[in-house]
């Protein structure tokens, strides 16, 4: 036991990285490229000013804020963190950044930039930056630039060609943020008079349908990534792009660019108006040294760092001083961004703002990729808006809950209590109970406080309501709007059933399809006659020692639209490129191939080690008999098979229920979550849609009690198996 | 001072009576045989000596000392498996040093205690060999040498030759005994094998149901069996017990009738047991009682006959010149003094007196 | 060989090979992006290199903080760190609990036994939270300590099934002859059923360093400073939402990747034994 703890201790010695002492401030953000190195100049500058050494970390922008609102109420976030505006509302409510009104001046930042991190009077934050996006043109290919939608389009007509990948324009239609300002354009708005997000307008209609127009014009190109539209870019196979300041540093230096404000739109002559973001420091409320970190965020804010960061990342400062700086005001591309920036419209930072990107996204992969007409896609937006923000489920009284569980645990009690009572009943029946507590103890131990607490802890969550860090009892009512399908149809996405079926189907699939392909290849693989048998060994299980997320992302990148493995293949053999996830159909099997080829090796391997034990007697004896291939196939392997292959089946069957990794990476739900499985939607209920941890889980403690359910009807199945085995 | 000694010893297992109260001693030296049909707790007995298993209640001693509370390496007894459980990972000789070094015996003592043993068993040759590359009888005696390095005070040993073929067993029942006689040692021995316990054994104890029927010579035991089922246990075939009421001065059964031995003490009821030995049975054209021949076993220099007679299945013994065929009508009769008798409860009432030999 | 036997074995090696052939096709197609000069993406089927270049491998491995740490050596280390650690924890604990359960009579066995089954049911989407705020109690949040516990844990009922499984099939007579010879119980277990349970010992080691290796969703969760992250961590910035640089990420997978294949391809001649014999017959 002494071992175990004296183990246990050196590892964690070993191992953990604490708190160091005089630490440095921790600043995060999500900058890369330019941005990330004019940041990093800046803290040189502060170091060298304060002697105050200041740690950065560098986050992927889209697990950013997640990380943030799990980190700083634990007290291991960053003293100051940079985050656009639009989410300092929610932010303050859950108390994570500090106001920072005492120690700022105002005055000193264009007051648009303040207006934006004002929340209910107090002001969150100093202003860093403006962001909107603007048009990027390849000087090379472009001569003149647009000025109403009409010429642009006549102009992408001439510079596109389809047949060589090659478009007048690339942007991440998918993407609400780029769409906006089309929307704008045509004149539409986001909030009705009470500031309800509103999405089935003629307007946005109108501007939807421009898009699909160009779209269908193959002059800009389909389901573009920011990865695509850069390589487009820099490879001159696109000559303009929409986006903002952060993409001049992913620009290829051999290509010569200018930035100018989006087209006005023709129908309107109303222009193109870009959301406007402000980039803020922002303070955390828990930081251990706040006047350290407000000074940090402050310097940040003005002076030299203003004037690096317009330099040497094109940022546009909300610090009007630094375009006292003659590098600043002469800067082309602050000037341009600055320029394109008093079209733009400051977005707020309401929670209502949130709410308003995923039943975007929706709509724009319907009007773009999935068939709905520009008209109806507003109405789908609408839907899935109103699905995802549900009403609160009614407060209850814990009373109930609390009295049931009580009755449960004096239940247990009393029955555990004959061998409380009579120890020597206990020690004779259980002779080595104490030395196999001692055996089981630190994995017990373990499993309790990491398997089982956290699952308690998780099923009691079920029965809250969260938003913004505030927990209220809501008592079975989750459960409720999930069984009931409350405000969508069964049949819809997002519905609890449709999910459920759709989970169903995906284990069902792939448990049959690992099961076939692994059993037939080790039925091949077994002939002890077989040339180069260990070299086809070695090769078939390459798939299972490939990292799971690995293996994700090059299948998605396979089945990418333009530039995927699978539709090369598919153009090699003189058929059309298929548009893989905005299918139910094709986005499934996207996923199905993937796991499929993650998976077979492992029956494979099972398989192998199961023949392996069946005699080969019995086969002389079934051939003295005189079966047939198929007979011997039949009446001794599978049965003899069953007892081995049933529990690596529901072992199986379990893991790919909750295959959260290939859905979320490959399809990522898409068409508009239709191949979401349980899993997957119940991370986006916790981490994407608003922090809803009741909710999520609830769903998580529907996807235990399914799989329970099936565990006791596979136990006896098994148990079927292993009585025709003995 | 004996070399281990049971007392009242009990033990259970989930509710049932394995070992129902045994005393049994062992003298230095002894070669002791547990026998019994299986389940009847003998192989419990013998882990219980071993520690194995914690007795529930009785003393245990060995060489005079009280053992129940000891873990079985302090108990200096060494035990024999009827799997033999070499370790399949190390090499003969590592099995063989295995105890050893656990005690952490200087090497230069393994090393002579190993290849002693080794010598003694044959075994040196394969003193580099994985347990897989040895032959039934060779594992067998790696087993035996594992318990011999160590030179313990009682050897166990758990029916260490039912894995052999015949041929096998018999020279292993050999070197057994010889190893015996070398060592001097005190052995116990479980076996369901009476021919075993028979021909190894100074003294045999007979178990039945957990409980000790009779301990004492082999002999002894065949020829005085205290009851019914030690009667019937040794011996093969088994002892014809056949019931029979005491009617003056004959025992009467079903078609047979003998006089009541002078020497039947009183019994308290009537109904009584007679049993013969078939090997004192032998068939004649008419004698004590017949009965109709139903299978034939001839073992070249004689045979036995199994009869079917109004008494109840008898076997009785022919000669090698007697023509006995299936379905024939014939008679069986003792030979000399023969009888034992039985009460109903299955205690032996009285024995035959041996003849003088 | 008979016509019709040739025929047979050729249609084989032609199934064989295709279906390698589809195996090896993504793998290839990684090696391709990660050796490809610009980031230039095209729509082609062939999976070979056409200028082959080390460009994105020494970008990936040469990667270095503002500060100037070797973050790569840095993020190498912490991943070896847990990798090891969750190993060694993890077999700890697999191997003791899983004894027990093969070889113990003791109250709430069968339950237990039931439970670990049933906790590879918990989405883990429901023990994020909790687990967060566990270990921000147990001052183990971004530790890599608390990663190996975590880790160890989470790969606990895997690995218990599989070697109880094992440890099923060796016979009781060799600890009661180890018990006879001398040993305690423990010298037993060590000394006896261990070395006896190499394979399956290999192989769930095996999965537990790749279950360390591969995970980056705690990782990314709970590790807050750049010089602990872990690899897959540190390659998750490359596949962001917004910006994915494939060529590196190809390179950082293949980096990240390499040495977990290479343990898996040592020691898959335990796989079949280890597997079989084990965690599937339970």
């Amino acid at each position: 036991m002494n071992a175990i703890a004296s183990l246990v201790v050196f590892a964690s010695c070993l191992l953990a990285t604490g708190a160091q002492a005089a630490s440095p401030l921790k600043l995060w953000h999500a900058y890369r490229g330019a941005e990330e190195q004019a940041l990093e100049k800046s803290t040189k500058l502060f170091e060298r000013e304060t002697g105050r050494a200041v740690e950065l970390l560098a986050l992927p922008y889209d697990a950013f804020a997640a990380k943030l609102i799990a980190a700083i109420p634990h007290g291991v976030g960053p003293d100051v963190f940079i985050f656009a505006h639009e989410r300092v509302r929610q932010f303050a409510r859950m108390g994570i950044v500090d106001p920072v009104d005492g120690a700022i001046d105002r005055r000193a930042y264009f007051p648009n930039t303040v207006d934006a991190l004002v929340v209910d009077g107090k002001m969150y934050g100093y202003p860093l930056s403006l962001k909107c996006i603007a048009l990027y043109v390849n000087s090379r290919l472009v001569s003149r630039i647009p000025e109403t939608t009409d010429e642009w389009r006549a102009m992408l007509a001439r510079m596109s060609s389809p047949k060589e990948n090659r478009f007048g324009l690339a942007y991440e239609s998918g993407d609400f943020y780029f769409h906006a300002p089309f929307l704008f354009g045509f004149k539409g708005a986001l909030f009705d008079e009470s500031g309800r997000a509103i999405f089935d307008t003629p307007e946005m209609a109108v501007s939807l349908a421009f898009v699909k127009r160009l779209q269908d014009e193959r002059l800009i190109p389909e389901e573009a990534s920011g990865a695509l539209v850069k390589t487009l870019f820099n490879d001159g196979r696109a000559a303009m792009v929409i986006s903002g300041p952060w993409f001049s540093g992913e620009i290829a230096k051999s290509v010569p660019f200018a930035v100018f404000p989006l087209p006005r739109v023709s129908e309107t002559g109303l222009p193109m108006r870009p959301f406007l973001g402000v980039e803020a420091a922002l303070v955390s409320a828990r930081s251990t040294d706040r006047e350290a970190a407000r000074k940090l965020a402050k310097f940040l804010s003005t002076g030299e760092a203003s004037v690096v960061r317009a330099v040497s990342a094109g940022h546009v400062p909300a610090d009007r001083a630094a375009y006292d700086h003659r590098a600043v005001r002469e800067d082309k591309l602050v000037a341009a961004f600055r320029r394109a920036a008093e079209n733009a419209l400051p977005m707020p930072n309401t929670l209502e703002m949130a709410r308003v990107w995923e039943p975007m996204k929706l709509a724009l992969q319907g009007a773009l990729k999935g068939g709905v007409p520009p008209s109806g896609a507003g109405a789908l937006a609408d839907r899935r808006y109103r699905a995802l923000y549900r009403p609160k489920p009614e407060r209850a009284s814990g009373v109930p809950y609390v009295v049931l569980a009580g009755l449960a645990a004096a239940l247990g009690l009393y029955r555990a209590r004959r061998e409380v009572l009579s120890p020597e009943l206990f020690s004779k029946r259980y002779p080595d109970a104490a030395r196999a507590a001692r055996y089981v103890a630190p994995a017990a131990a373990g499993i309790f406080v990491l398997v089982f607490i956290p699952f308690v802890y998780g099923a009691g969550l079920s029965f809250f309501h969260h938003d913004s860090g505030l927990y209220t009892f809501v008592g079975l009512g989750n459960f409720v709007d999930i069984l009931a399908s409350r405000g969508y149809r069964i049949n819809e996405p997002l519905s609890f059933y449709f999910t459920l079926a759709v989970t169903m189907l995906w284990t069902a699939a792939n448990v049959v399809l690992h099961v076939v392909i692994g059993l037939s290849l080790a039925l091949i693989l077994r002939d002890p006659l077989l040339k180069l048998k260990g070299f086809y060994r070695v090769v078939l299980i390459v798939p299972w020692a490939v990292p799971n997320y690995i293996t994700a992302l090059i299948w998605k990148g396979m089945f990418h639209r333009q530039f995927g493995a699978v539709n090369g293949l598919l153009q090699a053999l003189h058929l059309e490129p298929i548009s893989w996830f905005t299918q139910f159909s094709t986005a499934f099997a996207a996923n199905l191939v993937t796991n499929t080829w993650l998976g077979f090796p492992f029956m494979m391997v099972v398989c192998l080690g199961a023949l392996q034990s069946i005699p080969a007697e019995l086969y002389e004896a079934a051939e003295v008999d005189g079966a047939t291939s198929w007979q011997k196939f039949r009446n001794i392997t599978l049965p003899l098979l069953r007892p081995t292959l049933l529990p690596a089946v529901i072992l199986g069957s379990v893991w790919t229920f909750n295959m959260f990794n290939i859905i979320y990476l490959v399809s990522g739900g898409e068409p508009g979550g239709a191949t979401d499985i349980l899993v997957s939607e119940s991370y986006r209920w916790a981490f994407q849609r608003n922090e809803q941890y009741g909710f999520a889980a609830a769903y998580s403690v529907l996807i235990f009690l399914v799989l329970l359910t099936w565990s006791s009807f596979t136990k006896r199945l098994t148990r079927g198996a292993q009585d025709a085995s003995s | 001072m004996s070399a281990v000694s049971l007392k009242g010893v009990r033990k259970t297992f989930d509710g049932h009576a394995v070992i129902k109260n045994v005393d049994l001693e062992a003298q230095p030296g002894e070669f002791l045989v547990m026998v019994g049909p299986s389940g009847c707790g003998k192989t419990t007995l013998l882990r219980l000596i071993a520690g194995l298993e914690t007795a529930d209640a009785g003393s245990i001693a060995i060489g005079g000392r009280e053992v129940s509370a000891l873990p079985p390496r302090d108990r200096d007894v060494a035990m024999v498996f009827q799997s033999y459980a070499l370790y399949p990972h190390m090499s003969v000789r590592e099995n063989l040093a295995f105890g050893l070094r656990l005690r952490k015996f200087p090497k230069a003592d393994i090393a002579e205690r190993v290849s002693a043993a080794a010598e003694l068993l044959e075994l040196s040759p394969l003193l580099d060999r994985r347990p897989k590359a040895l032959s039934g009888g060779q594992r067998q005696r790696v087993a035996m040498g594992r318990a011999i390095v160590r030179q313990p005070r009682v050897f166990l040993f758990d029916e260490p030759l039912s894995n052999l073929d015949t041929a096998l067993r018999v020279q292993m029942r050999g070197e057994l005994a010889r190893l015996h006689r070398r060592l001097g040692a005190t052995m116990i021995y479980v076996t369901h094998d009476q021919v075993e316990a028979m021909t190894l054994a100074n003294r045999v104890a007979v178990f039945n149901q957990g409980e000790m029927q009779q301990v004492g010579p082999p002999l002894e035991l065949y020829h005085r069996p205290a009851n019914r089922f030690v009667a019937c246990f040794l011996g093969s075939p088994s002892m014809n017990i056949l019931p029979v009421r005491r009617e003056g001065a004959v025992l009467r059964g079903q078609g047979f009738s003998v006089p009541v031995p002078e020497d039947l003490g009183d019994a308290s009821s009537d109904r009584l047991l007679v049993g013969v030995r078939p090997q004192e049975l032998l068939i004649c054209r008419d004698g004590m009682m017949s009965g109709e021949v139903e299978a034939i076993e001839r073992l070249g220099f004689d045979g036995y006959a199994f009869l079917s007679t109004p008494a109840g299945k008898v076997a009785a013994r022919f000669s090698r010149d007697a023509s006995v065929c299936v379905g024939d009508k014939v008679g069986a009769e003792p030979v000399g003094d023969a009888m034992h008798v039985f009460l109903e409860d299955g205690r032996a009432l009285r024995h035959p007196r041996l003849s003088s030999h | 060989m008979s016509g019709r036997g040739w025929i047979k074995t050729a249609a084989v090696h032609m199934l064989l090979a295709l279906t390698c052939a589809a195996t090896l096709y993504p793998v290839l197609w990684v090696v391709k992006m990660a050796v490809s000069p610009l980031e230039s993406l095209s729509l082609s089927a062939n999976p070979f290199p056409q200028h082959p270049t080390w460009r994105n491998f020494a970008a990936i491995v040469g990667a270095v903080d503002s500060s100037g740490r070797w973050l790569f050596g840095r993020n190498l280390l912490a991943s070896l760190a847990v990798s090891t650690g969750t190993t060694v924890v993890g077999l700890f604990l697999a191997v003791t609990a899983a004894y027990a359960l093969s070889r113990f009579k003791f109250p709430g066995k069968q339950a237990g036994l039931q439970a670990l089954l049933i906790s590879q049911m918990f989405p883990a989407t429901l023990m994020l939270i909790p687990i967060y705020a566990i270990l921000q109690r147990l001052h183990l949040l971004n530790s890599l300590g608390g990663l190996v516990l975590v880790y160890s844990t989470t790969s606990l009922p895997f690995c218990v099934w599989m070697l109880k499984g094992y440890f099923d099939t060796i016979p009781r007579d060799l600890e009661e002859a180890a018990v006879m010879d001398g040993a305690t119980h423990w010298q037993a277990f060590v000394l006896v059923v261990l070395p006896l349970s190499r394979p399956a010992l290999a192989v769930t080691a095996l999965f537990s360093f790749m279950n360390a290796w591969n995970e980056f969703i705690l990782a990314a969760t709970l590790l807050n400073d750049a010089t602990i992250f872990t690899l897959p961590v540190a390659l998750q910035r490359l596949v962001g939402e917004y910006k994915v640089e494939w060529g590196m990420f190809a390179a950082g997978a293949l980096v990240v990747s390499a040495p977990v294949m290479a343990l898996f391809f040592a020691l898959q001649k335990h796989l079949v034994g280890g597997l079989t014999a084990g965690g599937v017959k339970g």
